[in-house]
């Protein structure tokens, strides 16, 4: 078996008395779609942010291609193939959509005409065609994102790391994000993703793990994952799971 | 915004260049030339500001040091080395870029309130100790006296001429560098990268952008051109202080002047100065002999009015007009 894109290794944050994450070890492999489930508080955005550099982890280590990526900041975590959304997007105001986009390309290529040509063809992969030329913070919230995903797949990443695609969506608009996540997954871009829509992750994810408290207490398919009493029990309580096994 | 200017535009900026390259054979008057010189030199500074601070979102209020230090860095050079001001001009301008790296990479760990307090802090401390010291291991700064520069007469090289008009015409060269600059600015991975700094910090250095590093870079750049301008004025007044060169009333000015302006835009910043410097002149000549302190009333009222109606500058509701006008002129 070949070594996964990213393993993670007994990675663990303490925030002052809380300890939001602890001792967690999983990993992603080579195009798979990875989903990362847990309840309020469960540590999946500081699990996030460590993975991107925006935290340092306070043990362990994080393994990019068997390279560590772990303390490093999070333009060289960018540099060396890791791309990330964020909960909140906010575009670049006084660039265009286009322009937007562009500023990501900038890290693979100095020269501006590979830069635009490519960020056109992100723009058609987006079907934002139609408001290539707005200023970006004219968007409506959909779209946003969609220009939020646009620029991370620009810096041509190895990983995407996803948060929360589809909060606020409608359901049209987040049918439209889950079959562009499949297909940034067919260009061969592996993803992590946070979601709190169950049905979303059950629809895209290849596999699924549930944070809890900071603890990894679970790592399967997505059907194997939401029937585990551990899972259960940590999103619905002690009692629920008891109620549903008598 | 060269890019996106719309005919009409283009042909008004040309027109504008023109005249202000013509202006000193119309107007003969040499307090007039001394005052339109003043106008571009302050464009030129309003736009050297805006090239990071307008850019990048961030209120520098103590730019002025940059101008300062080389100020005083060419007078010196002239007068105890006997270089020529071009030359000194150019280490001025160079020593400001390093002072304002060793300055930016303390306070660009601050936003907001905070980056402009600092900024402050620096510029005036700066301004206090050249104030206060008479000789520093053996160069004469001589305090808050400030240094005269001797007269040597009409000559290029000494940077001195008995007409206004050479001076007038070297602030309007300085000035069409840094809209060159600018230009540039905005068509390269600087001036993207630093619009995405200004838009969201987090989400830029998830793209591959180490805000540290291109915020000292574009600051580096608008504190060489400072200091060039710093060198200007010495020159151009045959006088440096560290009141006038240095002190706080030039920042706020430079930052006034491009904020009115419209900053984040290549002409944004000149046209608050063809508008403020102006204002600030007649205000001042006119009442300022008879009503004392009226002008700075009449001077704080634009700056009212234009915040609170135009808060992205004059430079965007003028365009507007200017895209009606050319619209209806296609009908």
């Amino acid at each position: 078996m070949s070594a996964p894109l990213l393993k993670i290794d007994g990675i663990s944050k303490r925030f002052g008395g809380n300890q939001a994450v602890k001792e967690t070890s999983f990993h992603v492999d080579s195009g798979e779609i990875l989903g990362l489930i847990g309840p309020n508080g469960a540590g999946k955005t500081t699990a996030f942010n460590m993975i991107a550099g925006y935290l340092e982890s306070d043990t362990g280590d994080i393994q990019l291609n068997e390279k560590s990526i772990k303390g490093k900041k999070p333009w060289d975590i960018c540099k060396a193939g890791i791309a990330r959304t964020f909960q909140l997007s906010k575009p670049f105001g006084d660039l265009s959509v286009l322009e937007n986009i562009m500023v990501g390309g900038f890290v693979r290529s100095a020269d501006r005409r590979i830069i635009e040509t490519k960020a056109r063809e992100v723009v058609v992969f987006l079907g934002m065609e139609a408001i290539i030329d707005q200023d970006a913070l004219n968007l409506t919230a959909f779209d946003r994102r969609k220009l939020e995903l646009g620029r991370a797949l620009a810096t041509e990443p190895k990983l995407l790391l996803m948060d929360e695609v589809v909060a606020g969506a409608t359901p049209n608009e987040a049918s439209e994000m889950v079959e562009l996540v499949k297909n940034i997954r067919d260009r061969g871009v592996s993803i992590l993703i946070v979601e709190h829509v169950m049905h979303v992750i059950m629809n895209l994810s290849d596999r699924v793990i549930v944070l809890d408290s900071g603890n990894l207490i679970a790592d399967g398919n997505p059907e194997e994952v939401v029937n585990d009493p551990e899972v259960m029990k940590a999103y619905f309580g002690e009692k629920y799971v008891q109620q549903q096994s008598t | 915004m060269f890019g996106t200017a719309t005919p009409l535009e283009r042909g008004l900026i040309i027109i504008g260049f023109l005249c202000l390259l013509v202006l000193p054979f119309v107007i003969t008057n040499p307090y007039h030339i001394h005052t339109a010189t003043m106008i571009v030199y302050f464009a030129f500074m309003a736009a050297s500001w805006n090239f990071v601070c307008g850019y990048l979102g961030q209120l520098s209020l103590g730019h002025s040091v940059f101008s300062g230090v080389a100020g005083y860095v060419t007078v010196l050079m002239f007068t105890q080395l006997g270089i020529s001001p071009w030359i000194g001009m150019l280490f001025g301008g160079l020593l400001a870029a390093v002072l304002s790296v060793a300055i930016g990479s303390l306070t660009f760990r601050l936003k907001g309130p905070y980056f402009t307090l600092t900024t402050i802090a620096f510029a005036e401390i700066m301004r206090i100790w050249f104030e206060n010291t008479d000789n520093f291991i053996g160069i004469p700064l001589k305090g808050s006296e400030g240094l005269v520069v001797p007269l040597v007469g009409d000559s290029w090289w000494a940077f001195q001429f008995n007409d206004k008009t050479p001076y007038y015409y070297i602030a309007l060269g300085l000035l069409l560098m840094i809209v060159l600059a600018t230009i540039m600015l905005e068509k390269s991975k600087l001036g993207y990268y630093l619009k995405a700094i200004r838009g969201d910090q987090d989400g830029a250095e998830a793209l591959g952008i180490n805000p540290t590093k291109y915020s000292l870079i574009a600051l580096s750049i608008s504190a060489f051109f400072t200091g060039i301008g710093g060198a200007f004025f010495a020159q151009f007044f045959r006088y440096i202080n560290p009141e006038r060169n240095m002190g706080i009333d030039m920042s706020i000015d430079m930052a006034i002047m491009a904020i009115i302006g419209g900053q984040g835009t290549v002409l944004g910043p000149i046209l608050g100065a063809f508008i403020l410097h102006p204002i600030a002149e007649i205000t001042r000549t006119t009442l300022g002999g008879s009503f004392l302190g009226l002008h700075l009333v009449i001077y704080g009222t634009v700056l009212a009015l234009t915040v609170l109606y135009f808060p992205q500058g004059i430079i965007v509701p003028l365009r507007r007009i200017l895209a009606r006008i050319s619209g209806r002129a296609k009908k």
